[in-house]
């Protein structure tokens, strides 16, 4: 063998073979599958209140109903707009008041509407033993769009009775699991 | 007899590719291997390369993981098997990319005991941790992970793409030693580097607590740092062609430059035994132009929204609450911009061997030619390694260097390296009159499928190499 067919045949060999190579037993045409499936935990709201909340503080008045609003601007963001499949929220509340409480949560939409709620009695209790509620709510399904139309939740809360020798607290607490699909 | 072995040495050296360049490492009649060990003992008087074509070298790897890890066509999800690579993956596997183009090389004798080589070459250098942390918390959430931190250390990167011109000068002493030097100019095109982060995210159950639970950042410090980045950012509608264009326009004379050294020795002990050591790259990039810095930083922690059932009038508007999270997030968790040079530290890279020789040549009859005896097999064992981010990465080769004839040599090497056990390596070079061709390849298991390998790399080149006066 020549010189120059020394250099010219191995050459040609190590090309052919170059570019024969390959990947084997793989498909990336998989590669769309992928999916992102974070489950979040995320606390929501919480409180603690006591027997001033629900009284007046310029008249002194018993006010057996009151109210806040929380925006949940999360909600609006486009990943859960476009990514969020599964939610359970929890809601827990433990009465030390005498008298039963009740919550209705309720989550509306941009345009004041409620989209759903959670609505219980929250037993009375003591001190010593508060009255316990601790509830979930799962949204998943068709129900989910509910969740992602979802932009404020108002916190209601009212005691059932008279509210003489009001004494105690009421606390709440809240989180989300958040399952998405990316 | 002869020619079958070229073929099958040629045969696997084209179905596989190289990891790294101990194949070419004092091989004596290449000058590639001046760019690895200055003080390389060499065998020719003159060389110039094939400009664009007198080394081209590229690697990928990954440890850890492979392409059929994850992409495996079976009936199993593909979802799954991400899962299971990262739990698999921890915060110190890698992947690394890595290119040299050789754009100009040439050298000469000075004088009985010097050899002068200069060049000019183009570089790219990747190399990631796999961030392990930030990856399971985007891939599974935090729900799983309640009580554990998400170390944002673990997102550690470098990758940078530059020229280096260099010129070299290897002496030999005596007949025992050779030593040499090589003085390098860097030429950055491209860089980006975050390596030094700190800070945790937790989320802690908190029974007893206001709410369920406590999600803290803690400590959060995180630097991102780029030149050649941000004139191309602020270039809107820019195609992925365009910016390629542009980083090559500056290839010859980027905007920032650096300096490094090379250094390196080799040391008879007796005619048959030699050791040998070189240290490549120690030098710094002085990043001034063109920069942009992106820096997160602090610490904060929320249990949700407080509402404080405020007494309102029906006109009364509710308390912002969300708006005032965002503003303490805002405040405790701040990022800003800024164009603050930078020096970064070049991969450092280290090479140590010793090498026995058997079988000594026959040599020319030729009194204007000054040698001393040859050996035909050479055996060698080689501990090289390159400085990173979170410590050196190593390797050992063993190999078996062969010249088959006053043109033909190849070298037959297995090694070990963090992405691989059986590294085996081939390398062959051949010369026509003064034309030398060279190919050497790692992984010749792995380049059976490259899906299943850990590692794929390949070098070759061609040049001009004299070895007479």
């Amino acid at each position: 063998m020549s010189r120059l067919k020394l250099i010219i045949v191995p050459t040609l060999i190590i090309s052919c073979l170059s570019l024969s190579s390959c990947f084997k037993d793989v498909d990336f045409g998989q590669a769309p599958d992928i999916a992102l499936e974070p489950d979040l935990q995320v606390d929501l709201a919480y409180y603690e209140l006591n027997e001033t909340d629900f009284f007046d503080s310029e008249t002194s008045l018993f006010t057996p109903l009151i109210r806040d609003t929380i925006r949940l601007e999360f909600l609006d963001d486009d990943y859960i707009q476009d990514g969020l499949m599964f939610a359970e929220f929890r809601f827990r509340h433990e009465n030390r008041f005498p008298f039963p409480v009740r919550s209705n949560i309720k989550f509306l939409n941009k345009n004041e509407r409620p989209e759903f709620n959670v609505a219980y009695v929250i037993p009375e209790g003591s001190l010593d033993s508060p009255g316990i509620i601790d509830t979930l709510k799962v949204m998943e399904g068709n129900d989910i769009r509910k969740v992602r139309r979802s932009f404020k939740m108002v916190m209601e809360l009212e005691v059932l009775g008279d509210g003489k020798d009001l004494d105690g607290n009421l606390d709440f607490s809240s989180k989300g699991l958040f399952r998405f699909e990316f | 007899m002869r020619n079958k072995l070229y073929l099958i040495i040629f045969f696997f050296a084209g179905v596989c590719f190289s990891q790294n360049r101990p194949l070419l490492y004092n091989v004596d009649d290449l000058p590639q291997a001046l760019l690895q060990n200055p003080g390389t003992r060499i065998d020719f008087t003159r060389h110039i390369g094939v400009p664009f074509f007198s080394q081209f070298h590229v690697f990928a790897g990954s440890t850890g993981v492979t392409a059929y890890d994850v992409f495996a066509d079976n009936d199993t999800d593909i979802n799954d098997r991400i899962r299971r690579v990262m739990n698999d993956l921890s915060a110190g596997d890698f992947f690394s990319v890595n290119e040299q183009l050789e754009i100009l090389s040439f050298g000469w004798k000075v004088g009985q005991r010097g050899y002068f080589s200069t060049g000019i070459y183009q570089e790219l250098d990747v190399f990631a941790y796999f961030p392990k942390d930030p990856a399971v918390l985007a891939f599974e959430g935090n729900a799983d992970y309640i009580g554990e931190n998400f170390n944002f250390s673990d997102a550690n990167f470098t990758g940078e793409v530059l020229t280096v011109y260099h010129a070299g000068f290897t002496y030999k002493l005596d007949p025992q030693l050779s030593f040499g030097g090589r003085l390098k100019l860097y030429s950055g095109i491209f860089n980006a580097e975050s390596t030094q982060n700190q800070g945790v995210f937790r989320t802690d159950a908190t029974p007893g607590g206001p709410n369920f639970y406590t999600h803290a950042v803690e400590g959060l410090d995180v630097m991102v740092n780029t030149s050649g980045y941000a004139s191309l950012k602020d270039r809107e509608g820019m195609t992925v062609d365009q910016a390629m264009a542009e980083l090559l326009s500056r290839s010859f004379f980027g905007q920032n430059f650096g300096l490094g050294v090379d250094f390196g020795f080799n040391y008879r002990v007796t005619e048959q035994f030699s050791i040998n050591a070189a240290i490549q790259d120690l030098g710094l990039m002085f990043h001034q132009k063109d920069v942009e810095n992106y820096h997160y930083f602090g610490s904060y922690s929320t249990e949700g929204l407080e509402p404080l059932f405020p007494e309102l009038d029906d006109n009364e508007a509710t308390i912002p609450y969300w708006d005032i999270f965002e503003e303490e997030l805002d405040i405790n968790l701040k990022d800003e911009t800024t164009t603050s040079p930078y020096n970064t530290w070049r991969p450092l890279k280290f090479n140590a061997s010793f090498e026995i020789g058997t079988g000594k040549a026959i040599l020319p009859c030729d009194y204007l030619i000054s040698k001393k005896p040859r050996y035909m097999n050479l055996f060698g064992m080689l501990v090289s390694g390159v400085n990173r981010p979170k410590g050196p990465t190593y390797g050992v080769t063993a190999y078996w260097d062969r010249k088959v004839t006053e043109n033909f040599r190849f070298r037959l090497a297995y090694g070990v390296d963090e992405y691989s056990l059986t590294k085996l390596g081939l390398m062959a070079s051949t010369r026509l009159k003064n034309f030398n061709f060279y190919l050497a390849a790692n992984d010749i298991i792995g380049y059976t499928n490259l899906a299943k390998a850990n590692s794929a790399s390949l070098q070759f080149g061609m040049q001009f190499i004299f070895k007479y006066l």
